[in-house]
């Protein structure tokens, strides 16, 4: 339960910080919920960790012409308390809330769960629902990619060596939408077994699912059939088709598969009755 | 744990199946494999190669070294494809069928199999461990495929 | 002579807050790892990730180079350290070598192999990923049936058959009970595996003083003068020069009741490198070396009469032992059987073990060792009989209890109960839920389709341990009660309190005995150069044993006080009385201050009395002490999900007398925390290769706080005649009560869809697939 050796540089600007990072050599640490349980058991073993802690401009949330902007370093507990994000993206807010325990939400970042990419991370289910957006910083610059693209595989994203996330974006929440975040929770590690985010409106349904598959998703093929009318059961149904279900100790595929149904009707439903 | 599924590739079954057994295709495609040599037949009759890898995936990185067998060769329908490694982070095997049925102009290579693993690995990576074998399963596949493109 | 002792108001009996805590909570307590001593290096140990391997080659040469690394030590060179003990002897019991570092083969994932010196905890660390090994590796058996079948792998080649002992015991006449019995229900149950998890990991430092030739071994365990005697003889010190150290605890729920490889093998790094050393065991360690508990295949028989009354019990017990055994792993099982009949009067019982030894890390005890087992089996096959004669669960067992007027009652099994009413607790417990209604509310519910299940358990436990020639270390125990010339009382417990609040609850006993403050009392423990013999904290012993001695220490030394008292006031007519003596003639007083004054300067001393103001007495109990309960569960299931939902927790115990209310109420929460973490997540699990396959808590799941019902706890108090305190114990009540309850509770919510029995732990896709009608 000991790191081999490791240099750490903890720099106060971002532009110092892409720096260090720009051979591609080092690792981020934005929080370390992930990275340094792996690095205790020798599972990680960086040579170097550029440390964001200290990089100013990262820990921000605020609103700009109807979109939400949080910067990649505000913990899980400040998108969970913050009276901006209840207020207009309720659904990030309670997705914050489910994660882990208190002490991980006080030191994960969202921008340290988004580019883990974890395939049983709560965030995706709902940055998914939410279509979010991530800025990307690298010393080459920045671009911006919707989450869904970002997110490429079991805990493989489009990050580019050199290049870190800067800043999830995310629309205030339309007036006519009801959100939910329904989960079964893993009761060792608190991840999702099966976590399933809705939004629903009038002739509006977005469907984000995490724990199902090897990376969170949309499960269009729900939002279809809710935007053209299907009840909560109907639609949910569909949830796992064509899925290759994940599967381990705690959860068969078909089990997962299940609950993906159980759970997505459950989201629906409840978000539906949050629709004003 | 047990693996299986399938693949499509655009060769006819006979090349798809010369192809996976084309050690210098394999050592490309394996994910983070570094070279194969070929150290002779084992006493069961298998066509064995050393191997060193290096695993990635995210943070995780482990370094294996050990063998890849190839056996039961019954060309061009099938043959039995045995990965074993070790290293610091634990051991894996992995042993699995490859069949290769032709599909239209292509083929369907089907594997089905059984990977376990030890040490920390095993003790700790389980919520992981199907997850990311079906990662590097479609990692290898895709590699394979990219090198057919190349060739053809 | 009219001496008297007045009582005054009382502590014993009120909630006092636990003086342990603000130590605790403020992070000012020193646990081992704490420790720095001058010159302190740091040892790492190399762990078999094979479950079965030969070891081909082993070359220490890089590491040994590191910068940094002051020694590398492998099997050879600790050759001539004693095997780690068993001290549980069953005739024919194999006990394979077990030295403390593996040799030539390994035996489980986690057995040590290797340990690194280091300067510092990082470089020792290091230089363990330097070792090279070469295994082959062997075929591996992980389960306890697998390795019964013929050609299984032999975890130790010399004992193909992989069985370390069989071991029978009969009372009555079962065969007779079965054949004349009108109805008989069989069942297999198990116990999994469970990892016992204290917070603080296992963990030593030991210092060996060269010029003096002794050892100072700072460990945290359950039993630091056992650990003594026995560290003394695997190094071949002399005991006297060794002196064991328990600083705070941070729990050990049976797992530190041990003495481990470890233990030993810092006390011979250190008198090698002649600098003090630490090992601290990482949670990873903890969770592959560290004894794990439970580990049962049970088939049950029951044979009873048609209207319920039971008349035999049978049962086939495999107990997975794991690779070796450690200190009690064999007489674990053994306890289940002196339990199987729980409240009940069966008097035919047949019970076989078979003990057997698998790829894994050994079992040994976990709270309850063997008798939530016990109480699991029997429990579990009372619902299966109600059930069978379409009787309710409550009325069953009321019909069978051992009657009020039988005690002290001899069991089938060859024990003595103490002290019983054994319907009262379950009497209490169906008031508290207001049964008859809430089986209403259940008829109710299941007509609206929902699944609500009642589930009743009543448990008896053997604890206080006990009388010396059943147990293997001696069962009495020790205490000193030493009053300073100033007044002040300390106390030296022999038990080994870690966590169980005995700083409070015997300076309660002692205030109230001596009548002076509680301030003015102070409880010591676990320094084997301070405190006189002991034997430990296990098996709700505690108080029960512990309190017992230091109660009769306090007698001894009361009696010496009046002696003072006497002499000072010129009188044999005094009482002693809150913290006073006081002449009933003359109303003269002296203080207990001025009593040990006296007793230290000793300008005169009563007749026959010797100067200082100090009693020791070691009390050997005449029994165990036999504690009983009712736990009533209600349980709602998800059908979409198959999550359990435990609805209402209610757990009546009869502990005897009650010292603390509020630390019986803490040692209820966390018992049924731990049985309700068996009931519905905790699995150790080994794959068939052997590996442990929930090797952390990212898979492990340990109750938490945030899925702890509320539970509602109450009494009933039969005191035990064993002991002058009347107490029974309670350390491991919750527990025991738990799992039967919370299992019946279920299946009771399952038995409309014809679910007889669910094993442990019975997680949300178990009972999905029952609900989906898979047979598990």
């Amino acid at each position: 339960m000991i790191p081999q050796n490791f240099a750490y540089s903890s720099p106060n600007s971002l532009e110092a910080a892409l720096d260090q990072l720009a051979d591609g050599s080092a690792k981020v640490l934005a929080g370390g919920m992930s990275l340094i349980p792996l690095m205790k058991l020798r599972l990680a073993s960086p040579e170097s960790l550029v440390d964001l802690r200290r990089v100013p401009g990262l820990k921000y949330i605020r609103e700009e012409n109807g979109v939400l902007h949080i910067g990649a370093m505000t913990t899980h507990y400040e998108v969970e308390s913050s009276v901006l994000v209840r207020a207009t993206c309720p659904l990030l807010a309670e997705a914050a809330a489910s994660i882990g325990d208190v002490q991980v939400r006080n030191a994960g970042t969202i921008g340290g769960s988004v580019a883990h990419a974890d395939p049983a991370a709560d965030y995706p289910a709902s940055l998914l629902a939410l279509e979010a957006s991530v800025t990307l910083a690298s010393k080459a610059g920045e671009r911006t990619l919707s989450l869904e693209d970002f997110l490429v595989d079991t805990m493989t994203t489009a990050l580019e060596p050199g290049e870190i996330v800067r800043e999830v974006t995310v629309g205030v929440e339309r007036n006519d939408v009801g959100t939910a975040y329904a989960k079964m929770l893993q009761p060792a590690s608190g991840f999702a077994i099966v976590g399933v985010a809705a939004r629903i409106g009038t002739g509006f349904a977005r469907i984000g699912v995490t724990g199902l598959a090897s990376k969170a998703y949309r499960a269009r093929n729900v939002e279809a059939l809710l935007e053209g009318g299907a009840d909560a059961a109907a639609a949910a149904a569909v949830i796992a088709e064509g899925i290759d279900a994940n599967s381990d100790l705690h959860a068969s595929a078909d089990y997962r598969r299940h609950l993906a149904t159980v759970y997505a009707a459950r989201a629906i439903r409840q978000a539906i009755s949050r629709a004003r | 744990m047990k693996i299986g599924g399938s693949y499509e590739l655009a060769l006819p079954p006979a090349r798809a199946y010369t192809v996976l057994q084309d050690p210098s295709i394999l050592a490309r495609c394996m994910p983070g494999c570094d070279h194969l040599n070929r150290i002779g037949e084992t006493a069961e009759g298998h066509v064995a190669y050393e191997m060193k890898m290096k695993m990635a995936i995210s943070s995780v990185q482990g370094l294996f070294a050990g063998t890849v067998k190839l056996a039961d060769p019954n060309e061009p329908t099938s043959f039995r494809l045995i990965v074993e490694g070790s290293g610091k982070v634990g051991f894996m095997k992995g042993e699995g069928v490859l069949t290769f049925v032709a599909n239209g102009t292509g083929t369907d290579v089907r594997y089905e199999g059984e990977v376990n693993v030890g040490g920390v690995i095993a003790g700790v990576g389980q919520r992981l461990l199907d997850v990311t074998a079906k990662h590097i399963i479609k990692k290898f596949f895709g590699k394979v495929a990219a090198a057919i493109g190349e060739m053809e | 002579m009219s001496t008297t002792i007045a009582t005054t108001e009382k502590l014993v009996g009120k909630s006092i807050r636990r003086r342990e805590d603000p130590r605790l909570i403020t992070g000012t307590a020193t646990y081992v790892d704490d420790l720095k001593l001058p010159g302190m290096h740091h040892a790492c140990i190399l762990r078999s990730p094979h479950a079965a391997a030969k070891i081909r080659s082993l070359d220490i040469s890089a590491a040994q180079s590191h910068p940094g690394v002051v020694a590398v030590f492998t099997g050879p060179d600790v050759a001539g350290v004693g095997p780690v003990p068993c001290g549980a002897s069953l005739p024919g019991l194999r006990v394979p070598h077990h030295a403390i570092l593996a040799t030539d083969r390994v035996y489980y994932v986690g057995h040590a192999v290797a340990v690194v010196v280091a300067t510092d905890r990082y470089v020792a660390a290091d230089a363990i990923d330097l070792i090279e090994v070469d295994y082959e590796p062997t075929a591996a058996v992980a389960d306890p049936e697998k390795a019964l079948e013929p050609g299984a792998p032999a975890v130790h080649p010399e004992w193909p058959d992989n069985v370390s002992f069989t071991y029978h015991q009969e009372g009555g006449e079962p065969d007779k009970a079965f054949a004349e019995a009108e109805v008989v229900v069989k069942q297999r149950i198990t116990s999994q595996r469970l990892v016992p998890m204290p917070m603080e990991t296992r963990g030593c430092v030991a210092e060996y003083h060269t010029a003096e030739k002794s050892l100072t071994l700072w460990s945290s365990t359950q039993i630091p003068h056992l650990l003594r005697t026995l560290v003394g003889q695997m190094l071949g010190l002399s005991e006297n020069r060794v002196r064991v150290i328990t600083p705070e605890v941070g729990g050990g729920f049976g797992c530190k009741l041990n003495v481990y490889a470890e233990e030993a093998l810092a006390g011979f790094v250190a008198m090698k490198i002649g600098k003090p050393v630490k090992w601290i065991e990482s949670r990873r360690e903890n969770f592959l070396c560290t004894i794990h508990g439970r580990g049962h295949v049970d088939y049950y028989e029951i044979a009873a009469r048609r209207d319920g009354t039971v008349l035999g019990l049978r049962l086939k017990l495999i107990q997975d032992l794991g690779a070796y055994q450690q200190l009690l792993t064999p007489a674990i099982p053994t306890l289940s059987v002196l339990m199987m009949p729980g409240l009940y009067k069966f008097r035919n019982i047949s019970a076989d073990i078979i003990g057997v030894f698998t790829n894994c890390v050994p079992t040994d005890a976990y709270r309850g060792a063997g008798r939530p087992e016990a109480t699991h089996g029997v429990e579990r096959m009372m619902d299966l009989l109600a059930a069978e004669l379409n009787m309710d669960p409550a009325e069953i067992r009321l019909k069978n209890f051992i009657g009020n007027d039988e005690f002290p009652y001899a069991t089938a099994t060859g024990l003595s109960y103490d002290s019983g009413d054994y319907a009262a607790p379950l009497k209490k417990a169906l008031d508290m839920v207001n049964y008859h209604a809430l089986r209403e509310d259940q008829r109710k519910a299941r007509e609206q389709g929902r699944l609500m299940g009642i589930g009743i358990s009543t448990y008896g436990e053997i604890c206080a341990f006990g009388p010396s020639p059943a147990t293997p270390a001696g069962g009495w125990e020790s205490a000193t009660v030493k009053i300073d010339p100033s007044g002040k009382v300390t106390v030296l417990t022999g038990a080994s309190p870690h966590g169980q609040g005995e700083e409070t609850t015997f300076a309660q006993i002692a205030a109230d005995e001596l009548g002076v403050s509680i301030d003015d009392v102070i409880v010591f423990h676990g320094d084997t150069a301070i405190v006189q013999y002991g034997i430990g904290t296990f098996g709700s012993r505690g108080t029960a044993v512990g309190g017992a001695a230091l109660f009769f220490a306090l007698k001894d030394l009361k009696a010496k006080i009046k002696k003072f008292g006497e002499m000072m006031l010129e009188s044999d007519d005094i009482t002693f009385s809150g913290g006073v003596c006081t002449c009933n003639k003359t109303g003269n007083t002296v203080s207990l201050a001025q009593i040990a004054g006296m007793s230290y300067r000793a300008m005169r001393l009563p007749v026959n009395e010797e100067p200082g103001m100090q009693a020791t007495r070691f009390w050997e109990p005449p029994n165990f002490a036999f504690p009983f309960g009712a736990h009533i569960v209600v349980t709602e299931i998800d059908r979409e999900t198959g999550h359990v939902e435990v609805s209402r927790y209610v757990a009546v115990d009869d502990c005897g007398n009650i010292i603390n209310p509020l630390l019986v109420a803490g040692q209820v929460h966390g018992g049924v925390a731990q049985g309700l973490g068996q009931s519905l997540w905790e699995q150790a699990v080994y794959d068939d290769t052997g590996q442990l396959i929930t090797g952390e808590l990212m898979d492990y799941a340990v109750p938490k706080a945030t899925s702890m019902p509320w539970i509602e706890t109450g009494h009933t108090v039969t005191p035990s005649p064993v002991n002058p305190l009347g107490v029974k114990g309670v350390g491991e009540a919750g527990t025991i009560g738990c799992s039967p309850a919370v299992v019946n509770s279920v299946v009771d919510a399952l038995s409309p869809l014809g679910v007889r029995h669910i094993d442990m732990p019975m997680t949300p896709e178990k009972v999905w697939k029952i609900l989906q009608g898979e047979r598990i």
